[in-house]
Order: C-alpha cells, then structure tokens, then sequence
C-alpha cells in the first residue's frame, strides 16, 4: 500500500488482503540523531534525520519552511474507539513529527481471560485485537514511507491476557508496549499471583521481539491525593518492574521507564520536579526514559495544560529523556479530540527546539541544596523497600495496603490500597508445573523440558509462529454488526455523493466548538452562553470550559455541540477547486510580457510580512515568473497606490490589509474598487487583496477581483493574473 | 498487618542511611529491589496460568479461539501442570498427525482418553 500526499487514506485499501499482510519489521526504533546539523539558517546541536513529508510548526515559514526533527522520539496517544478513524489521526500525527504512536485500549480489556478479535468499537479506546492491530500496522508501514521515518507502534501488555497479547503483538510487529504487573493489582484488582506469573512470560516475549517495555509508575503520579508525595513509591514502583523484568530476561536497553514531572504551577515546579527527574535518572542509570506530561493537574483550560507540559517537557531536555510522550491538552475535558492530540505533539517539538543545545549554555547547578534533595528522594525509596522486606515481601506489603497511601512516604495516611493475594480476577488461577512440564515454543519463560541449549524449542514440528509466520491463524470477524465494514457504510456513502461534516474525533461526528465570551456574573453568563449556542443551531450544548475573567464583568466559555449539518461539495464556489497552474506555464507566459504591478499594505497598517511573501522572489513569490513588482511600502493612502500604478503603467495592484478593527479591511477594499473607477482605471486594473481575514468571496462582494486569504502562494496570486490577463488578451 | 497512621519520621529513620555514599545507598536500593522479586520470579517460575497456555498454543499455530477452547478443556481435566503445549505435541507425536490435527481432534471431543492415560 502507498500513500500519496494528497490523497485521503483508503480504508479499503488497508483491509485488502489483510489475512496475508506481514509488518516491515520488528522491534523499537530510536531517531537518527544528527550532531551540529545545518537545517535552513541554522545549525542544531539536537537534531535527528529531517522528515520526507512533514508539516513544520507554524512560525516556520519565516524561515524557509524548515522544520527540523529533535532528537527524542515524540508520543502521541490514540483512543478513538474506532480503529478506522485512529488510523487517519496516526497520519496527521506523523506529519507533525510523532514517532511513537500510543493506541489506548478500549475499557475494560484488562479484564477479558483471553484475546478478542473483529473490529469491534471501543469505550476511549480501541478493543486491541489482531486484525485492528494489523490494519494499524499496515497503515503505520505505509506513513513511515511517506514521511521518511520508522514509526514505533504501541498499545499494552496487561490485564489477564498479557502473555497473549505479547505474543500476538510480538507477531504482528508492535515495537513498544506497556507491562508493568503492578499496574494490573493495584489498579485493576486482577490476583497478584495471576498477574507476576504472568508478566514474566509476557516480558520474556517481549525482550525477544526487541519490544521497549514502559512501566505503569504514572499511575500513581495520575491518581495520587498530592502527586509530589508519591515520589517514594514511584521509585519503588520502577524498581519492582525493573528488577522483574531484568529476572525474565529482558535487557536495561529496552526498559523504559514511564515518568512525569509530579506537579504543575501554582506549585513551584521546577523547584520540585527538576530534583526528582534528577533523583529517578541517577538511580535508575543505564536504563531508558519515557517522559510522560503530567495528567494529574490537567484542569478543562487548555492553555494552562500547553503551558505544563512545556515545563514538563523542559524538565526533559534538561535532564535525560529517551521517549518524550505527548498528552493532549483538552484531557481534561473530553476523550481527546484528533487535532488536539496534535497540538500536544506540537507542544513537545516546539519545546525541544527551542531548547535545542540548551545543554551547552546551562547547567544544573550542583549546590548543596539540590544534592540535598536528591539524596532525600533516594532515602525515602530506600526506607519504602526496607519496609517492604519487614511486611514479609511484596505481596504481603500489598495486603497490608503499603501502596498508594497519600503520606509522604514513610509518613502514612493508612488510605493505601489493600489487595488480598487470594482475591481478585484470577485468582486460584495459578498452576504448579509438574517436573516434566513442557511448551515447545520459542521466548518462553521458566522451567520447560523442551528448553535445550543449542536448540530452538519449537524445532521439532517445523517451527513456532515466532519462527514461521505462516503458522499464524488469522481470525477476520466474529461479530456480524460491530465491525469496520458496518460502520464504514455511512462514511462511505455520504463520501460518494460529496458530503462533508466537521469532526473532532470519529468520521463527520458533527462535533464542533465556540468561544463565546459573555458580560455577566459567570451563572448568568454561562446560561446565556449555552442559550446563544442553541441560537447558533448546536445540538446538546455543553460547556466543556469556562473561565472567570472577573466576577461582576464576563466569563469566556468553550461551548462543544453538534452542527447538524453537511457541506456538499458540488455546492462550494468553484474556485476553490481550482488549483494552481504549473509554474513553468506561468513563467512562460509571463516573462515576454514584462508586467508591472504595484503592492503595498494599505491604511494604518505596519505589516508587511505576509504581502513581501507574495512578492519576494526568495520567498518564491511573483517575481520569479518575471513579474516587475513595485513595492512602496506600509500605511499607504490607496490614492498613493493608483498614482503609482497610472505612473509605471501597472496592470494590477496587490493589497495587503490586515488590521480589521471597525471594518478597515472592508472600507479599504471598497474604497479601492471606488476611486479606480472613479479615476477610469478600474477597468485596465486587476485589484487584487490580501489578509488574513480577507477571503475570495468577500473581496469580491467589495467590487475586486480576487481576494487572497491566509495559506497562499505567491503561486496561486501569479496563477490567478495570468489566467485573468491570459483571458483579456483573447478577448 | 494493616499499615495504621504514622507521621513523617524520615529524619529519625534516614539516620541509618546517612553515613552512606550515594553508590552505596544506590547498591543497597537495587539489591533490596532484587530480593523482593527473588520469590515472585522464582513462583513465574514453577508455574503456569490460562493466559500462558494460550500463549504457547497460539505459538503453536493455533487461533485464539482454538487455544481458549483447548486450555478451557485441559483445565477442566487439571491437564495443563504438565503444559497444554507438551500435551498436543505428543499428542500429535504418538499419533503421527499434525500439530493442528492434533489440537482440532481435540477440540471435536477426540483423543482426551489418551491425554489421561
């Protein structure tokens, strides 16, 4: 399957032939990194391979579109619940420089005793099943050739199905997976005895695939009363799984482990966090790290959470970091929209530039007071694992609620979960193996009687599917009504005759979002606001966030709703369509000719910026058809500008109005049609406006003819002249 | 025992601690982490669950379907200590039939008396 840029994501494509479909390879992949790299005008000290395909952070094409790729492998989480519709975000997310794609698991999950298959929908997440997990695959082999860089495929290893999952995930080719069996006791309350047993086989796969393993320490950090107290066990947490997972087999190199900055300001953060990332990196050195943006303080403002998890991510760069994650800034109002989960990655990127070779200009300085609080993060893990020892062991400091106690360890606020080893999903599960207990496969974990040195287990029958792919059974669906082909016949359906809905997370889910600011007390305003959203036809209106600007004069509001309503495209202004014509037709056409054109930003209005683009030929603006551009300047007066245009003999004059305030832009492009007319010049001059707010409709409707809003390429300005001029010429 | 309350005693309880080099307090770190899992590997060690058994069943060539159905029935018959892998490899050995000949006899109600025996 091959991608092509412009083209939308054929599912149908992806599940063609999927019973046959074999991933590219397996195993992690870190970054290509790339020491004192030129990219554009600058040169990196923390850069890796730039991308085929990309799209480059917004301010980027100020300087010449660049859009250099850091060195951590960047996160992005995924939970839809339909697969089909993730598979469309995993692009979008690539684009934006994601190389490790996160795929949240459909609630529930941890507690099925075996695998599931089909398509199923899930609940804030997919149901992980073997045909959704190849589908993605085949999806993320296609994405990584069509932006140029290996693309990590992730999703977990826990519940009572982890060695199945392993397995399943070992042979369809994910690279990254979350097992950690502390997360299954205590936050799912499956039996510990179930869940260590298990865990070995699953780790023991695991390593074998070469699939990096993240631990479940941030859990605690997410559900901890005062997360900056957890600190204690999150050491011990790491520990636990580390040394596990190092007794199963698996090596330092592919234990992650997944840790976040425990608080977010007003708490003095860097002050508490930078010690502790510090603390956590000496302890556990010589394995790998996942930084994961903190969750736990994530209120419904999405700018406060951006700004969180900058530092987090500064935290990063300032220590070490392997994998930076990613976490959406709207978590923490709903289950994350698809272009939000994208401002996260750009969050992160944006961050790691900025601080690109940070490391040579500043250093942590090493005075008492940091060593202080270092050894005291140490201190307080080691007194948790002697305490460990005393309770009996592991599973009786559990018992003994040990765990997620809100005290700062060794304080104790006795609120700890407790679980029972006997209890839980699971339990009574476990079976001794017998002396003569035997399984002839590959990457299996403890006593074994096929395990001989020198051979492979599974030698004897030809080969485990580890071995010999084409043993795999592949199970398409199981459920005749729950499944992608089902859900796509709307898609479909309304995509054939040229429908288009907005859509925030699945296939034109309709959802869209205002921000309404209104002038009253906030109870008051908030049910005005959500009043003015039914005015504007939303359907189920919901504020998903609101902010005090002060208590007498106004609140602002996020109100999400569903715009019932659906765009067909045969309806939309031709033009829109059309795209832009080569540039060899145009400069062919063009420079013979010598045309003149006059430009200048209009009004009492200082940018230039956006109109020098369309001109400047380094910029690939007009002037490299060969078009002859006058620029005169700022703040113009418009009689100034046709003065010059009757002066130079100009065929067309180009403005730019970008100040809005009262109408300007309006008032300036109706007066501009008005005094060419009035001067009989209307007619040999094509006047053309440019803005960020100007659109073509608009500017026609103020008696030009053409308008040139955000996104455009001094390409589709000198297309549009010489189609325009092309056509007067054969009149 | 049940944790009960307890105030913050670090400064009392880091005493024994306090002499130690940072190596040294990391070296003490890791081994208390290792002997705690000491018991639990050794326990992954010596035995077995459903989950495994799928698992190696799956690696056998078998569908999760086929190795649910496979486990399910051995557990009924306290089959799988000795490993539902190594009971349809012989099974298949002693027969002389494949693996999945094997396996999907078994899931038709056939050769569980030779499993037993």
């Amino acid at each position: 399957m091959k991608l092509a840029p412009d083209q939308k994501l054929d599912i149908r494509e992806v599940l063609k032939d999927l019973e046959h479909y074999r991933p590219k390879r397996k195993g992690w992949t870190w970054r290509v990194r790339r020491e004192d790299q030129q990219i554009g005008p600058f040169i990196y000290r923390n850069t890796s391979e730039t991308l085929k395909n990309s799209i480059p952070l917004p301010s980027a094409h100020n300087f010449g579109d660049i859009d250099p790729q850091c060195d951590f492998v960047i996160t992005t989480e995924i939970a839809s619940g339909r697969f089909e519709d993730d598979l469309r975000r995993m692009r979008m997310a690539a684009w934006h420089g994601a190389d490790h794609i996160m795929v949240i698991r459909t609630t529930g999950q941890s507690h099925i005793d075996g695998l599931i298959e089909g398509t199923p929908e899930g609940v804030g997440g997919v149901p992980i099943t073997r045909k959704q997990i190849r589908a993605s695959r085949k999806t993320l082999d296609a994405i990584e050739e069509e932006v140029g860089r290996p693309i990590n495929f992730h999703s977990y290893v826990s519940g009572l199905a982890g060695p199945e999952i392993a397995v399943l995930f070992a042979e369809e080719g994910v690279n990254g997976a979350h097992q950690d069996p502390q997360y299954n006791v205590l936050y799912r309350d499956i039996n510990m005895h179930r869940s260590f047993v298990d865990a070995a086989e699953a780790k023991k796969v695991m390593a074998d695939a070469g699939i990096l393993q993240l631990d479940g320490a941030h859990n605690a950090n997410a559900t901890a009363k005062e997360a900056w107290k957890a600190t204690p066990e999150l050491f011990v947490q790491h520990a636990v799984n580390t040394a596990y997972s190092r007794a199963a087999g698996m090596p330092p190199e592919q234990i992650a482990l997944s840790t976040v900055p425990p608080t977010a300001p007003p708490a003095p953060k860097m002050r508490l966090d930078l010690p502790y990332a510090i603390a956590l990196r000496e302890m556990f050195e010589g394995y790998k790290f996942r930084a994961q943006q903190n969750t736990r303080y994530m209120e419904a403002n999405t700018q406060e959470a951006t700004i969180t998890h900058v530092f987090d991510t500064l935290i990063s760069r300032l220590t070490r970091t392997d994998v930076q994650s990613t976490i959406t800034p709207d978590e923490g109002r709903n289950i994350p929209w698809h272009f939000n989960s994208i401002a996260g990655v750009n969050t992160a990127r944006q961050t790691l530039m900025s601080t690109d070779g940070l490391g040579d200009l500043l250093a942590i300085r090493e005075n008492d007071s940091l060593r202080q609080q270092v050894r005291e993060f140490k201190e307080r893990a080691v007194l948790f694992l002697e305490e460990i020892m005393e309770q009996g062991g592991y599973y009786a400091s559990v018992a003994a609620g040990q765990f997620v106690d809100s005290g700062h360890y060794p304080e104790r606020k006795a609120d700890g979960i407790a679980r029972d080893p006997k209890r839980g999903d699971g339990a009574g599960s476990v079976i001794q193996r017998r002396p003569d207990y035997g399984a002839p496969v590959c990457s299996h974990f403890g006593n074994n009687a096929y395990a001989v040195t020198g051979k492979r287990p599974c030698e004897a029958y030809g080969g485990c599917t580890l071995c010999d792919p084409a043993k795999i059974r592949y199970i398409d669906e199981v459920d005749p009504t729950d499944n992608v082909e089902k859900r796509l016949e709307q898609p479909r359906a309304e995509r054939e005759v040229g429908l288009l809905r907005p859509e925030v997370e699945k296939h034109g889910d309709g959802v869209v979002c205002v921000t309404l600011f209104v002038p009253a007390r906030q109870r008051l305003a908030e049910a005005a606001a959500l009043e003015m959203a039914k005015h504007m036809r939303l359907e189920n209106p919901e504020v998903i966030s609101c902010r005090l600007m002060h208590p007498a004069e106004g609140s602002v509001f996020e109100i999400r709703g569903i715009l019932d309503t659906a765009v067909r495209l045969e309806d939309l202004p031709v033009h829109i369509h059309k795209e832009a014509l080569p540039d060899t037709e145009i400069e062919s056409w063009v420079r013979p000719r010598h045309i003149h054109v006059v430009a200048a930003t209009v009004g009492e209005d200082e940018h230039s910026v956006g109109l020098r683009e369309i001109l400047d030929i380094k910029h690939g603006g007009i002037e490299k058809y060969g078009f002859h551009c006058n620029y005169i300047g700022t703040s113009v007066p418009l009689e100034r500008v046709l003065e010059v245009a009757q002066t130079t003999g100009a065929q067309a004059v180009l403005i730019s109005t970008i100040v809005t305030h009262a109408g300007v832009h309006k008032q300036n492009m109706l007066r501009l049609h008005e005094l060419a007319a009035e001067r009989g010049l209307r007619s040999r001059l094509i006047l053309i406006a440019g803005g960020t707010l100007v659109t073509d409709d608009f500017a026609r409707e103020c008696g030009l003819d053409a308008g040139f809003g955000r996104g455009t390429k001094g390409r589709d300005v000198a297309s549009f002249l010489v189609e325009k001029l092309r056509a007067a010429e054969t009149e | 025992m049940r944790c009960t309350e307890r105030p913050d005693n670090f400064e009392s309880q880091r005493k024994q601690l306090e002499a130690m080099s940072d190596e040294e307090l990391h070296a003490l770190f890791w081994d208390l982490a290792e002997k705690i899992v000491d018991p639990l590997i050794e326990e992954a060690r010596t035995h077995t669950t459903p989950s495994i058994e799928r698992s190696v069943l799956l690696r056998m060539g078998f569908s999760s379907i086929e190795a649910a159905g496979l486990v399910a029935q051995m557990g009924e018959r306290q089959l799988l200590e000795r490993g539902a892998g190594r009971l349809v490899f012989e099974l298949a050995q002693a027969k002389d039939i494949t693996l999945r000949e094997a396996g999907c006899g078994l899931l038709d109600g056939r050769y569980w008396e030779e499993l037993q025996a």
